[in-house]
């Protein structure tokens, strides 16, 4: 079982796999906008979850996905996500 | 350890005819063993849905609706999230006497909002009475059914709790409605499709015998979503009325792990599955980036279908090419044409003889004639391949009219009309845009262009869409396609219609999605496009760089060109470099 990661860690880690959908080379910070900045859409947008997932071995429901709107939001998410799924 | 239901009834007799109602063909299913398997996102077999275990809850579930005093016929809405719940309670409907409509799940990041607003155009058009979602998603419809006529939200599970009628319902009837599919139309209005129970019996009867002629052995595998036709009549209504049973993967899942459509046919042995083409679009992507194909063993795929949009048969050579190995083969390709308005299907190309293109000639008479002259087998250059549909499954019949409703004949451009036994009964209470499709012969004039070939049809595009410039007919898809290819750009950026422009001429114009930030690849990627727009159809265009998610889609996953071309003209959609082409505005106007 992962340990969970902190705050800096889980930004960095999540930034890292972002920079795969940042053709355009902006600064990625939390409260980057995942669909206006990022240009993310749905097909991307389900590469980038399942990624996340992978790493950290999560299941993150598809309406949750839905709701996110920023960087921060994304971290935050999975942050409750790994926390939720150590119990 | 979760076991899925067997493949075959061992006692029960296979069965497809004889039906009068989806419920009379539940009660025969729930006498055997199949059923349905739901999977999570990783592929694990997580919940066993027996046909017999389905009957036995929608019952109990259809006591507790008819309880709540609802009146026979009102509506019932359902998120058609890929679950045990939703099949449940979408059976439920039938033996309640109530209509179900499914409802369509958001994708996209930061989507809700508008997610809510399409939900709710739909609970107001179908004046749905209840909803009913999973735990996670009944926040979202509680909102959306705000201010509309929906009495109560609530999950399968709550409603279970409820009391029971003292009485069993009385089942929807043959000549009762079976259901609501919305697919088109607007956010604020809607088109509900409205299929009685005899045309779902009637096209599922088609789909089984003519179509696929199932058999026992037969087993589905399907990620397509159950708001839709192809994923709720062709991949849970049929199965259900034929004993067939279906190994799920949620749409979601497979957007994420495409491969996994292929692991579940693997390793049940699936024999039939569908997709839009751009499914096997993306299974090849992923498999492009993944290794071990041989850990894939495809033999038992019989039909892989193909339905849902204009069929794009260089992807599908791709596909039989990169699953050779694992023991595909490219004679299962079945291509198809429906729509929800006939229910879901109405031809079916022939079995085992895989996918079939027709390849026509461009140029003047194809262009201004809208005529499909064969070209020769090795002809290249200027020709055009279109994939055959097949003919119309018996007792459908398709006819080409011109725009006067004249039938035309073979090899000649036209509208499609369709007729047959599983046409809807009308846009619920639309009888305007019922009046526009349906007309009192019976025909339904389904939108979209194309012709026949020894009785065959071939789509060459929706109707709608259609770019006349000179007098010559361009296919949008044809120029979005070309600039897919360019490099940067990807399948579903491209967007391609016409407007008239002030000079009483019709101007093309080429939307494409763009995430350079710099300002001179931008300049690049625009002399790009045009050079190969001009390359494609042999016409200028104007180019229109715009930021991401500029284009919308309908839940089908089609493109909206009247959206774009709407949101192009009010000024909505804004080039990235201001100045570069002509504004809407400055097009337009005298």
């Amino acid at each position: 079982m992962t340990a969970v990661p902190d705050e800096v860690e889980l930004f960095s880690t999540i930034r890292a796999l972002l920079s795969a959908h940042n053709s355009a080379g902006i600064e990625i910070r939390r409260d980057t906008d995942l669909a206006a900045d990022l240009s993310i859409d749905s097909v991307a947008a389900m590469d980038l979850v399942m990624e996340i997932e992978e790493r950290y071995d999560l299941d993150i429901p598809v309406n949750e996905i839905s709701e996110l709107r920023t960087v921060g939001d994304l971290v935050d998410l999975v942050r409750r996500q790994i926390e939720e799924r150590r119990g | 350890m979760l076991l899925p239901t067997p493949t075959t009834n061992e006692i029960l007799p296979f069965r497809t005819e004889g039906f009068r109602t989806l419920a009379e063909g539940l009660d025969y299913a729930a006498r055997g063993r199949t059923g349905m398997n739901f999977h999570d996102s990783r592929g694990e077999l997580v919940c066993v849905l027996s046909y017999t275990e389905l009957r036995e809850r929608a019952v109990r579930l259809a006591r507790r609706l008819a309880a709540t005093g609802m009146a026979r016929g009102e509506r019932v809405a359902v998120i058609a999230e890929t679950s045990p719940d939703f099949v449940v309670a979408f059976f439920a409907c039938q033996y309640a006497g109530l209509v179900p409509v499914p409802l369509p799940l958001a994708v996209g990041f930061g989507t809700r909002q508008a997610y809510i607003e399409r939900l709710r155009g739909m609970l107001r058009a179908a004046d749905a009475r209840l909803g009913i979602a999973g735990r996670e998603l009944l926040p979202v419809l509680v909102e959306a059914a705000r201010e509309t006529a929906v009495l109560g939200v609530h999950t399968v599970e709550e409603l279970m709790l409820r009391p029971a009628a003292a009485v069993e319902p009385e089942p929807l009837g043959s000549d009762e409605p079976c259901y609501i599919q919305y697919s088109s139309g607007s956010t604020s209005f809607p088109r509900g499709v409205l299929v009685t129970q005899r045309a779902l019996v009637a096209n599922a009867l088609a789909i089984a015998r003519d179509g696929l002629a199932l058999r026992p052995g037969d087993r589905c595998t399907s990620w397509l979503p159950l708001y839709h036709d192809m994923g709720l009549v062709g991949c849970c209504l049929t199965p259900v009325m034929t004993q067939i049973p279906v190994d799920y993967i949620a749409t979601a899942t497979f957007a994420r792990r495409p491969l996994l459509w292929l692991e579940l046919i693997s390793r049940n042995g699936g024999t039939i599955s569908f997709a839009p083409t751009f499914g096997y679009e993306l299974a090849v992507r992923r498999a492009q980036t993944a290794n071990g194909i041989d850990r894939f063993d495809l033999r038992s795929w019989r039909v892989a279908g193909i339905g849902g949009e204009m069929i794009r048969q260089s992807v599908l050579d791709r596909f039989a090419r990169i699953f050779h190995p694992a023991g595909f083969d490219a004679r299962a390709f079945v291509p198809s044409y429906g729509l929800a308005e006939a229910t879901l299907a109405v031809t079916f190309a022939p079995l085992g003889c895989g996918s079939r293109v027709d390849r026509v000639r461009r140029g003047p008479l194809f262009e201004v004639r809208r005529i499909a002259q064969p070209a020769a087998a090795d002809e290249a250059g200027a020709v055009r391949d279109f994939v055959r549909c097949g003919r119309p499954l018996p007792g459908y019949a398709v006819e080409i009219r011109d725009d006067q409703g004249r039938p035309l004949p073979e090899r000649t451009i036209g509208r499609v009309c369709v007729r047959g036994p599983s046409l809807m009964r009308e846009y619920f209470r639309d009888p305007a845009a019922t009046a526009r499709v349906l007309d009192r012969g019976g025909w339904l004039d389904t939108g979209d262009l194309g012709y026949l070939v020894d009785g065959e049809l071939v789509i060459t595009g929706r109707s709608k869409d259609l770019i006349i410039v000179g007098g010559r007919n361009i296919w949008p898809q044809d120029l979005e396609w070309a600039v897919e290819r360019i490099e940067g750009v990807r399948p579903g950026d491209v967007c391609a219609f016409a407007v008239a422009d002030k000079d009483e001429g019709e101007r093309v114009v080429v939307i494409v999605e763009c995430r350079l930030q710099d300002r001179a690849a931008r300049a690049e990627l625009r002399r790009e496009v045009h050079r190969v727009v001009t390359a494609t159809a042999g016409v200028e265009a104007t180019v229109v760089l715009a930021p991401p998610r500029s284009l919308t889609y309908t839940t089908s996953g089609k493109l909206s060109r009247a959206a774009a071309r709407e949101r192009w003209l009010a000024g909505d959609i804004l080039d990235l470099d201001a100045g570069a082409e002509e504004t809407a505005a400055a097009l337009v106007a005298a």
